[in-house]
């Protein structure tokens, strides 16, 4: 008996929209693959694919050293959310 | 010849000339060097995520450039000497798949720039239609207000 898919089906949202390139700089389309405290959402949450999983790796590390997106949100530093500014 | 972009961010503490002419003399860097600058596009004072030398701001500003690979390390040299700069993020786009993505950047920078132009005198017009109405209320209270102490 096959065992039953516990979780739905998850695809790749950046292969859907046929992305070939992320700007750094676009911060906003960056938050889906943010968790709540700004790391890197793993790929089984969000069911990227492993080709864009990587470039979106590498730009938000890009929009860190930029000071786009903060590197760690601790309980002090919690209060500024860096999307807000956003124009 | 190499297509690059380079983030800049300048200190916030600056006015609005002195901004500008760190601007200026950071592309100047660039020309100096044989690069080719393709467009610039100014994010303008924003948030930074983190604070940068105790700044809680900064100046961004984007400048998209070709140049020859060996004179890479020449400007970044430069900037690091530069003190008004906070930071600056320097990105290859070496592909062609990066490349035809720079090419849509530069096209997408030089539209902004072009829009940013044209929207600038409406900006400026906004204001005065709101400023005229504010300067008639309070010519309308006033003899109401005399009325009332007359009574």
């Amino acid at each position: 008996m096959a065992e039953r898919r516990k979780y739905k089906k998850r695809y790749c949202k950046y292969c859907e929209a046929k992305v070939d390139f992320i700007d750094y700089k676009d911060v906003a389309g960056l938050r889906f693959s943010l968790s709540e405290r700004y790391k890197i959402m793993p790929r089984r949450l969000t069911g990227n694919c492993k080709r864009h999983q990587d470039m979106v790796a590498t730009v938000i590390k890009r929009a860190r050293a930029a000071a786009l997106v903060p590197y760690t949100v601790t309980r002090k530093t919690v209060v500024t959310a860096p999307f807000e500014n956003l124009k | 010849m190499r297509h690059y972009e380079n983030l800049v961010i300048v200190k916030p503490t600056l006015t609005a000339e002195e901004i500008q002419a760190s601007v200026a003399a950071i592309e100047e860097v660039i020309t100096s060097n044989g690069g080719e600058i393709a467009t610039t596009n100014t994010m303008g004072m924003r948030k930074l995520a983190y604070p940068i030398e105790k700044n809680e701001r900064g100046h961004f500003h984007v400048i998209y450039y070709s140049a020859e690979p060996s004179v890479i390390t020449e400007i970044e040299r430069r900037f690091r000497l530069n003190e008004e700069l906070l930071r600056f993020v320097t990105i290859k786009y070496d592909t062609n798949r990066e490349i035809t993505a720079w090419n849509e950047l530069v096209k997408k920078a030089q539209k902004k720039a072009e829009t940013s132009k044209v929207e600038e005198p409406k900006a400026e017009e906004a204001p005065k239609a709101e400023e005229a109405p504010a300067t008639e209320t309070p010519a309308t209270e006033t003899p109401a207000q005399t009325t009332a102490t007359a009574e």
